[in-house]
């Protein structure tokens, strides 16, 4: 499938913070994902994506242009929810529909009153009397509602409760499984997005620490799990990483082929099974590493 | 209308109204220190009107919407600049229509267009100041600026009314020289303040498209 985002070596310094060399291949109709710990720098790399901010250096293009020369043009083609949705706090939700919907090619008003009434969110509220969670319900409703063909969605399930979280998560799929639109999501990987995300990147002090399919890595990592005192020390350090447990401990390891000689004894008697990994016991394992 | 046009314009065109107030005394007033005050509150108009405009605006809410940050420049400097030949017009056809009276006269028309020229790159240089260091850095300064031109428009009031021999700006000599040839030097001043605010206006829209005060 055609290539929808590029970028290239992406860099950006700020005083307190550097975005380093970040480079991102996005498939149309995929999802991807980035994900890493706080100040990782995925919000900043999602507003250069996003044409938010100025790309200072690197080369990023998308669907096909670059905001140099085509900002309106790509704009309406992006639906775009920042981690902090900002609005105009005295004005209603409907009135943020009708300012909006002027400057969008494809703008869909019926379907953006239905998603309202979906979330559960009143058009007729100040949004100032919205809470956090219905603001970025309201952000994802705008960005839902202009015919995106590539969503760039900065932690979207923050804030939401279970239900909107798992119908967002829905969502997403079903239209990047229809090829309709692709996604690139940003995000703490425990709220879900993990489960959908298809290409995965981990960030960590504004650089790449890993980047993969998420099924490569779900093939990939392994726990290997020992039960209480099984665990020789000399085994220990070719892990990842290492968790103790109440019935034991566990070991974490991108290469069960290459420890096979050092787990075989455990696994023949009982002592050691292998288990699989979950993107975020693999992105912990990253953090925990810094 | 365009939403954004219409959102930014609304608080220029108050400011408009509400100045026009002010323009009734500049029209029945016998008192010639009219001519020398009410100019100077142009400036202070424009600025309150670009930050109560500003003061609200949502930037980070604009730049999700696919209007290029160029356009969006354009647009406030646009207001800008009508707002100031709004104002301009109105004095000159007023100190114009006044003139045979004795208490305007071709040098007041020279002064109150160098004051509507550093009005209107006053107001340019502070939106462009917003968009760098974002509307709650700026709010304080330009609340300042405001009150110390309120300020100062007093005191050169009671100044002129009570103290023997002080100079009012539209008699100094440069005022008073190039009001010998009143339309050649306002037609000059009003070139400059456009090629200047022309000048002003392409590194604002830089600033706006490299700004992340907002974000």
């Amino acid at each position: 499938m055609d290539t929808v985002l590029e970028a290239t070596d992406l860099t950006k310094h700020y005083e307190d913070f550097s975005l380093r060399g970040v480079s991102l291949s996005v498939r149309g109709g995929s999802i991807a994902g980035i994900f890493g710990p706080n100040a990782a720098g995925k919000s900043t790399l999602l507003r250069m994506l996003a044409g938010q901010t100025p790309v200072p250096a690197g080369t990023l293009r998308v669907l096909g242009g670059s905001y140099d020369t085509g900002e309106q043009d790509l704009k309406n083609r992006i639906g775009y929810v920042p981690q902090e949705p900002v609005f105009f706090e005295e004005k209603t939700v409907e009135w943020h529909a009708r300012f909006a919907a002027p400057y969008f090619a494809r703008w869909d008003g019926a379907y953006f009153f239905r998603l309202l009434e979906e979330f559960r969110v009143n058009p007729l509220k100040k949004v100032k009397h919205l809470s956090g969670g219905q603001k970025k319900l309201l952000s994802l409703a705008l960005a839902f509602s202009h015919g995106a063909d590539l969503l760039i969605l900065d932690e979207p399930t923050a804030g939401l409760d279970v239900v909107h979280r798992r119908s967002l998560l829905d969502r997403l799929r079903a239209q990047a499984a229809g090829g309709e639109v692709t996604v690139v999501v940003a995000s703490h990987i425990t709220d879900g997005l993990d489960q959908i995300a298809e290409d995965v990147t981990f960030l960590r002090d504004g650089g790449v620490v890993l980047q993969a399919g998420a099924d490569d890595l779900m093939t990939r990592w392994k726990w290997i799990l020992y039960k209480d005192g099984a665990l020789d020390r000399a085994v220990e350090g070719r892990f990842a990483s290492v968790r103790r447990t109440e019935v034991g401990c566990r070991g974490l390891t991108n290469d069960v082929a290459g420890i096979r000689d050092a787990i075989a004894p455990a696994l023949a008697s009982g002592d050691a099974r292998i288990d699989h990994a979950s993107l975020e016991d693999i992105l912990l394992s990253f953090i925990k590493g810094a | 209308m365009n939403p954004i046009l219409r959102r930014s314009s609304f608080f220029y065109v108050t400011s408009a109204i509400t100045y026009l107030a002010i323009m009734g005394r500049y029209l029945v007033t016998r008192d010639w220190t009219a001519f020398e005050i009410i100019p100077l509150f142009m400036p202070i108009w424009l600025v309150s009107a670009l930050l109560a405009s500003e003061d609200g605006e949502r930037y980070a809410f604009l730049r999700t919407l696919p209007v290029p940050d160029s356009a969006v420049a354009r647009l406030k400097f646009s207001l800008i600049l009508l707002s100031t030949l709004f104002q301009w017009t109105l004095m000159t056809v007023v100190a114009a229509a006044r003139m045979g009276e004795g208490i305007a006269g071709p040098a007041t028309m020279v002064y109150l267009t160098g004051i509507c020229s550093f009005g209107l790159l006053a107001a340019a240089a502070f939106q462009i100041a917003i968009w760098r260091h974002g509307v709650s850095r700026m709010k304080p300064i330009m609340i300042g600026a405001i009150i110390a031109g309120i300020a100062l428009a007093i005191l050169h009031l009671a100044s002129l009314r009570h103290v023997q021999d002080w100079p009012a700006f539209s008699q100094v000599g440069l005022v008073e020289w190039l009001g010998g040839a009143p339309w050649i030097s306002i037609a000059m001043l009003v070139a400059i303040a456009l090629l200047a605010f022309r000048a002003v206006t392409r590194f604002g829209i830089r600033v706006k498209a490299a700004s992340e005060a907002h974000l």
